[in-house]
């Protein structure tokens, strides 16, 4: 091939449209993008804005019903839209390569993992296979994989989730592609492990000077990796320019509206609120005229906002950043936001529950039907939990996938019952009682709100009829039209219309649906409500509405507010207390800022630096945490974090690894579980610093 | 009289199929008017594959229920026998042997006469009233079994689970047709077996009624108790005659060999219907909305009933056809070999096993019954393909 200097990927003008029996619908309008040689440039926006069809229309995989309809791909100098079949086929996989958000179902799991990674040299490239199996070592060696040689004979399924996905990146880079496309490739991920493969992928960047797209809804994510950003809206981008011009001096409303609405460092529940967007994101054939945001703009101007079309203009001055927005000169970009009304924060009251000494072991049988026979092994899933929380309290539990977080909440809820310890609300046992042997106020007590939305509501029940069920079972309201009346004060209550009790869930969108599900939670007038992620697969825009009416409820209600969480900005927005939870052990416990301010747990620690932060201002120290979570079926000893603590060596004697550490009071109420010594605490710095101003 | 010619015979036969062209002709015209509110089944209208399925199926249910029920478009009744007639080909015109025939009878044999003489188009059209009888109900029967078995196994899983498996792979693994052949042999109907076999099967829709309502309703004792005592009443009067045939207003009541088929097809189709609940209810019940149900306490009845069945119902929809048509293929089989129902029934496997005999001769007695169960089995397979196509889409 012609070498090429000059960009690697133009996208100039780039409409795409999918056309349905009824009409067409236009995904991506006017969408121009330029990627330079070992540029990593970040698109963001919300979920249906249209990024990953960008990403779908360079591979020109649009499927049947998608069509590009105008505008112009160029790889290399080439236009993508002319070439043949057997062309592109030629260029997929060898000169792009694409990672997808699912690392599971990237690989083929019938085949070994080496044979996967060969393969693509040899189809691309008619390299022998012993070639390309010393190839397919070198790369895995490359994305940190440990023992190589043993991951090439492993099947996708042996692998963990971090695990697989280097193995995709590993696979995406085995032909040295020129840029890689990479769609939300850490979003099944746990933070830390996410951490390790964003770093990852940054320095292959590098060493190999591959070109990257690198697609996301998190702001943060994009800040540590890109050079350059585009923000989409609705099928449009509204803002491009490098990731320094757009995060500090951003020229488009929505842009400015979308940082408002995440909580970094400063914002605080009670004193500076978020600042949710109002209005939802316009479907495809509703979007308004002229400016898509027009209507859910604070700057919006009648009659010159929704006149017509608007191009993108450039910000002079600035690094090839534009805006689409017609009003750049006239707003006042530093003024600070509006307040939103500051609130009295509430002081949390009585005790209302308490976890003592804790444990949930679950016994796996070697053998399920004849159980008995065959060893069994024991996976303990929570060991000696102990805390407590108060009313109107939030009490957040942080922790990755197999912490037990989960498993706590089971037990709270009474799916489980506890193998040891006590739970005592209001001073009566209910860690032996199951949920079937629950009184209905203890039920309609302890409530929960669950992660996903799209899976919280019953597909065949209208939203009404879902409500209802619940105050039927607590027993609420004598007569059916006394519990109507009660469902339409939870809808209002949750600030949904009333209408929406005739509606199918289908027909809502995802924050919405939460809505309903946290209507649907204070139905019996839950006091404890332990919310599982409840905003984490929402957009950034609707969490920041959600969180909001969470705290709404709280403040009216008195609610103990118990929030499962891995995401520790939200965490530190909203919660009172933080519990760190890593493998069934509660590592640290303490007030928020105890939590977040030195010294840390060694795992704390990590994860604060893990969390991508979308602030320029903001300094963190570089933790990476080698490896995955262990298994809870198969536990390190001594110690739960020590395989991948950085502090370990400092713990003379190898203590780490025979025992169990203490819990340690720290300051009244800053309880860690460590052996780390006075001193060595006392040397940990902080994590995350924000640069004065 | 003259023989008709082949267009006279279509001309005539399409003249006497008019009740059926009628009720399709105002079937479609009302669905596809309605289309955008009838949900599902309004999508099955943007399928031309859907269409035409559903069009064979409901030609067929209308020509059954306008013959057998109505006795509307068949030409001569399906027993009458004229000796003149034996083997005669399409469009014979109709004599008998002895004394004048009836002025006000069909002049012709519109598809000929079979080995005895009797006319073949009557019977044909009356065997469509045969099939529509018991197929549906005995698949309904069948998915009533299935679902009340396979919802709890699915859901509990561990023994229960393994144990109930266990029964339906052991019924799966005995060979149909030997099944039948016991079933139906009369020393066997002798020791009582199916009717026992009877009372256990037909009393599921009964439990599953009841449970139901209960755990939908437990909340307000008032209305579950109206509902469930309507169920028992109604069910268990049902039942007495069906199963036991011994209700005591004497108006139900069940021909004893058509019992013994109808369980013979319940009972084999029910572990397959059973084995499809289960797999769906074990991914069903995963969903966070189960675990909201579980979280308020809700009773696992109302948990498989009211959370899980509903939003399986689209695979259990696109399974109800396709197993009338295994059905109907069951039933045809059962009287090819001349099980179950009597020898006389103008059922569409008897009718081919008798034309069978002189095929090599006569083709015309065995072909439009043959035909006809291809046409309703293609027009159910059809039917499920457009529904499952259409209830993928958005």
């Amino acid at each position: 091939m012609v070498e090429h200097d000059g960009p690697i990927l133009e996208i100039e003008n780039l409409s795409i449209s999918f056309f349905t029996r009824l009409h067409e619908i236009p995904a991506v309008m006017d969408f121009s993008v330029t990627v330079h040689p070992g540029e990593a440039v970040g698109l963001v926006g919300e979920s249906g804005c249209g990024k990953s069809t960008v990403a779908l229309g360079v591979m020109r995989d649009l499927g049947v019903n998608g069509r590009i309809v105008g505008g112009t791909v160029r790889f290399k100098g080439r236009d993508l839209g002319t070439m043949s079949a057997a062309e592109l086929r030629a260029i997929r996989g060898r000169e792009i390569a694409m990672i997808y958000q699912e690392p599971m179902a990237s690989l083929n799991p019938a085949m070994r993992v080496g044979r996967q990674l060969m393969e693509v040299p040899m189809i691309h490239e008619g390299i022998s296979a012993t070639e390309a199996r010393a190839r397919a070592l070198e790369v895995v060696g490359d994305v940190k994989l440990p023992d190589p040689e043993r991951i090439l004979e492993s099947y996708p399924h042996q692998l963990s989730g971090g695990q697989q996905q280097r193995i995709v990146i590993a696979m995406a880079l085995m032909s040295k592609p020129s840029l890689l496309i990479l769609d939300e490739p850490t979003t099944a991920l746990d933070v830390t492990v996410e951490a390790a493969v964003v770093d990852l992928v940054k320095d292959l960047g590098r060493k190999y000077g591959t070109s990257m797209l690198f697609i996301s809804h998190n702001l943060g994510l994009v800040l540590e990796t890109c050079d350059r950003i585009c923000v989409m809206y609705s099928g449009e981008a509204v803002e491009t320019g490098s990731v320094r011009d757009v995060f500090d001096a951003m020229q488009h409303p929505y842009t400015q509206a979308l940082f408002r609405s995440i909580p970094l460092p400063g914002t605080d529940k009670n004193a500076q609120p978020l600042k949710a967007i109002p209005g939802n994101f316009p479907l495809p054939h509703e979007r308004p005229e002229g400016c898509n945001f027009g209507p859910r703009c604070d700057y919006f101007r009648a009659g010159q906002c929704d006149a017509s079309d608007i191009a993108m203009a450039r910000i002079e001055g600035d690094d090839r950043h534009f805006t689409r927005c017609l009003r750049v000169a006239e707003i006042d970009w530093s003024a600070p936001p509006e307040k939103t009304g500051t609130v009295a924060a509430t002081p949390p009251g009585k005790v209302v529950l308490r976890i003592e000494n804790l444990r949930k072991y679950y016994e796996v049988a070697a053998n399920a039907l004849f159980g008995g026979g065959g060893a069994t092994r024991v996976v303990k899933a929570n060991e000696s939990l102990s805390f407590e929380a108060r009313e109107s309290e939030t009490l957040a539990i942080v922790g990755e996938s197999g912490c037990g977080k989960s498993t706590l909440a089971k037990l709270l809820m009474g799916l489980e019952t506890a193998t040891d310890g006590a739970i005592l609300l209001d001073n009566r046992n209910i860690e032996q009682t199951p949920i079937e042997q629950r009184d209905t106020q203890t039920v309609a007590d302890i409530q929960m709100v669950f992660q996903n939305p799209f899976d919280t509501l019953n597909p065949s029940m209208s939203v009404g009829r879902q409500i209802i069920r619940a105050l039927e079972v607590f027993g609420i309201g004598a007569t059916d039209e006394a519990r109507r009346d009660e469902m339409l004060r939870l809808l209002d209550l949750v600030k949904l219309p009333r209408e929406f009790a005739g509606r199918m869930p289908r027909q809502l969108s995802g924050g919405q649906k939460q809505r309903v599900g946290i209507a649907r939670a204070f139905a019996g007038g839950a006091r404890i409500v332990v919310a599982d992620e409840p905003v984490s697969a929402l957009d950034v825009s609707v969490q920041a509405a959600v969180t909001d009416l969470l705290m709404e409820i709280q403040r009216k209600q008195k609610t103990t507010l118990l929030f499962i969480s891995h995401d520790l900005s939200i965490v530190r927005y909203l919660s009172d207390r933080v519990m760190v939870m890593y493998l069934g052990h509660v590592v640290e416990l303490g007030t928020t800022d105890q939590v977040f301010a030195p010294p840390y747990h060694p795992y704390t620690e990590a994860l604060l630096s893990a969390v991508p932060i979308a602030d320029t201002r903001v300094k963190k120290t570089h933790i990476v945490l080698e490896g995955d979570v262990p298994s809870a079926m198969n536990p390190p000893p001594g110690c739960p974090f020590q395989t991948r603590c950085r502090w370990k060596p400092e713990v003379p004697g190898g203590l780490c690894e025979r025992e169990v550490p203490p819990v340690r009071e720290l300051a009244p109420g800053h309880q860690v579980k460590c052996h780390l010594s006075a001193e060595a605490l006392a040397r940990m710095e902080p994590v995350i610093r924000v640069a004065a101003e | 009289m003259e023989m008709l010619s082949w267009g006279e015979i279509i001309l005539r036969i399409a003249t006497q199929l008019l009740p059926v062209w009628i009720a399709l002709v105002a079937t479609f015209a009302l669905s596809i008017t309605f289309k955008r509110r009838l949900g599902l089944y309004g999508k099955l209208f943007d399928s031309p594959i859907g269409m035409a399925g559903f069009g064979l199926v409901m030609f067929w249910t209308y020509t059954g229920i306008f013959a057998g029920a109505f006795d509307l478009v068949l030409t001569h009744d399906v027993l009458d026998q004229s000796a003149s007639m034996k083997n005669k080909g399409p469009g014979t015109p109709f004599t008998q042997m002895m004394g004048t025939p009836d002025p006000n009878a069909y002049p012709y044999y519109l598809l000929g006469g079979d080995n005895l003489g009797r006319d073949v188009f009557s019977r044909m059209v009356v065997g469509a009233w045969e099939v529509i009888r018991i197929a549906p109900f005995a698949s309904l029967f069948a998915f009533m079994v299935g679902i009340t078995l396979g919802l709890p196994a699915g859901y509990h899983g561990g023994r229960l689970d393994t144990v109930l498996s266990f029964l339906a792979n052991l019924i799966l693994a005995f060979p149909v047709i030997l099944l039948f052949y016991l079933l139906v042999t009369p020393e066997i109907i002798q020791t009582g077996i199916p009717v026992y076999m009877a009372a256990v099967l037909f009393v599921f829709p009964i439990i599953f009624l009841v449970l139901l309502w209960n755990s939908r309703f437990h909340t307000q004792p008032a209305t579950r108790n109206l509902y469930v005592g309507v169920t028992l009443v109604v069910g268990t009067w049902l039942y007495a005659g069906i199963a036991w045939d011994a209700d005591p207003l004497g108006l139900v009541s069940f021909p004893p060999n058509l019992l013994v088929v109808f369980v013979a097809v319940v009972f084999v189709n029910a572990p397959t219907v059973f084995r499809i609940v289960r797999g769906l209810t074990m991914d069903i019940k995963t969903r966070d909305y189960v675990a909201a149900a579980q979280t308020r306490g809700e009773g696992t009845w109302y948990i498989m009933l009211w959370e899980i069945l509903p939003n399986v119902r689209g695979p259990l929809i696109v399974d109800f056809c396709l197993r009338i048509g295994y059905t109907t293929i069951l039933l045809g089989t059962l009287g090819f070999f001349g099980l179950g129902l009597s020898p006389e029934s103008p059922d569409w496997g008897s009718t081919i096993n008798e034309g069978r005999k002189l095929l090599s001769m006569y083709l015309h007695p065995a072909l439009p019954p043959a035909i006809a169960l291809l046409s309703l089995v293609l027009g159910l397979n059809l039917l499920a393909d457009g529904l499952r196509e259409e209830s993928l889409r958005d």
